[in-house]
């Protein structure tokens, strides 16, 4: 049973990519010049993208931050620090396949390492002993690894109850879930409260910043918008965390007066030379 | 059993690696009124204000933003946010633009003065970018939680360095709002985004007014 199971789960993987560049080669020539004109030109969905962000929204004030708030009253930051580790840990085979597929074997090596750490002296990963030891928590999914080999991320795309997204990382998505070794043994809706309890406990460490987003931003979509793009191409990158500093994209923002206008690579499309 | 060896292997390997890295960190630029020393001072005198026990909620939010005031360059950063929309505005309409956001930055993070919990900051390192700025990177050490990594972006303005630019875990203070700002404008003009502004401000309760400490 498990091996046809794996069969399908590859074999779906591969629709899914192909699907995606698909996707991407009939989409829009993607976006160019970071932080510069208009920037619908990724974002040509938008009509459609702003309802399903509303839908999510509702979700989220209604269902899980209600249900968040109460798990955050009920449980202490280091329960909740402790879940999260777990759930963390639990990605990091996915996390090393990613490493090796985007030839970084000390990243996996180091990953690798931190798994065996937490899963062992972390107690099956509720504590996190690997980071002190010099193994930090790298993110790595099969969306960034897509977008290492060079695939386009597509233009910007909300997933309903998901989030921000596009159409690389939604590919990504689904082979990292294909990936996961837990779905080839146990069936999917099993897999579902897990998950559950993982949104809820993520949502429970970010009450008071999604309160601060929502206050500060003047247009909370492009707020989410904007910074799902720019974090995400900063993992792309691996630019050293903070920073879209030593790049000439990242120039351009502060030049805004300077910026020829260039045919360049388009903005978080993919890794930078 | 030689899967637990070479796990431990690789521990091992994993733990030179950023001792190695550490060593190579440059010590930064001159020192005293440098880029390094400004972030390092407006961070310190920052937490000291935050850390005073002595001092109301209204008064730690009106020294925390003097100390800004001093240190960020609002005029590059209101340019830098609107791009090339900048040039769209009228001079009246460009003043009032810087006005009312700083304002509005002020009331956003002036908020947060109540929420300090014994964080630390660290400055990481700081280098030179392509074009003649400079980038210190810190990180807000917390307790129990995770580092927040937090970028000062500084250029020298009449010889002195200031802060343009904050960028949180890589997200840009300055890009993000230009994006929110270009669909406003985009949608209604930069009288749209003045009124926008004006009204979060209204709502939002600002500062009243301190005695001004303009630039």
């Amino acid at each position: 049973m498990s091996s046809t199971r794996i069969r399908a789960a590859l074999c779906l993987v591969a629709v899914s990519v192909l699907a995606a560049m698909g996707l991407t080669a009939c989409g829009p020539p993607a976006s160019r010049g970071l932080h510069t004109e208009a920037r619908t030109d990724y974002d040509p969905w938008q009509p459609l993208n702003r309802k399903i962000f509303w839908f999510n929204d509702h979700v989220d004030q209604y269902v899980l931050e209600p249900v968040a708030r109460g798990w955050d009253w009920i449980a202490p930051d280091v329960v909740e620090r402790s879940v999260s580790n777990f759930f963390v840990n639990l990605r990091s085979p996915i996390v090393v396949l990613n490493d090796l597929l985007q030839a970084k074997p000390k990243n996996a090596a180091s990953d690798i390492g931190r798994f065996a750490v937490n899963t062992t002296v972390g107690v099956v990963g509720f504590f996190d002993y690997a980071t002190p030891l010099g193994m930090p928590q790298h993110t790595e999914d099969f969306g960034q690894t897509l977008g290492w080999w060079g695939l386009p991320a597509g233009p910007y795309l909300v997933l309903p109850m998901l989030g921000p997204s596009n159409i690389r990382d939604t590919g990504g998505l689904i082979g990292d879930g294909f990936a996961s070794p837990a779905g080839w043994f146990i069936s999917w809706w099993i897999l579902i409260p897990p998950r559950v309890g993982e949104a809820i406990n993520s949502r429970a460490l970010l009450l008071k910043q999604v309160e601060e987003a929502k206050r500060a931003s003047f247009d909370y979509y492009v707020f989410v918008r904007d910074a799902y793009l720019q974090r995400r191409n900063a993992q792309l990158n691996d630019l050293s965390p903070g920073s879209t500093s030593g790049t000439e994209q990242g120039e351009d923002l502060y030049h805004p007066d300077a910026a020829p206008p260039r045919d360049a690579a388009p903005p978080y499309g993919g890794p930078q030379s | 059993m030689t899967a637990l060896r070479s796990a431990f292997l690789t521990l091992l390997l994993a733990c030179a690696l950023p001792c190695a890295a550490a060593l190579a960190a440059e010590p930064g630029a001159a020192d005293g009124s440098g880029p390094r020393a400004n972030v390092q001072s407006t961070t310190s005198q920052v937490i000291a204000v935050l850390a005073n026990g002595s001092l109301s909620v209204d008064q730690k939010r009106h020294k925390v933003e003097e100390i800004v005031y001093a240190q960020v360059d609002f005029e590059t950063l209101s340019r830098l946010v609107l791009a090339r929309n900048w040039s769209q505005l009228s001079e009246a309409q460009q003043k009032q633009f810087m006005e009312e956001f700083r304002q509005n930055l002020s009331a956003t993070y002036g908020r947060n003065v109540e929420s300090y919990k014994n964080e630390k900051v660290q400055i990481i390192e700081d280098h030179a970018e392509p074009r003649g700025d400079w980038t210190v990177r810190t990180k807000i050490v917390r307790n129990g939680s995770n580092d927040i990594n937090v970028d000062y972006r500084l250029r020298q303005v009449n010889g002195t360095w200031k802060i343009i630019d904050i960028i949180i875990e890589n997200v840009s203070l300055v890009a993000n709002f230009r994006s929110q700002f270009q669909e406003i404008i985009s949608n209604g003009g930069p009288t749209r985004l003045l009124q926008v502004l004006h009204e979060k401000n209204e709502r939002g309760e600002p500062l009243k007014a301190p005695a001004a400490a303009t630039s």
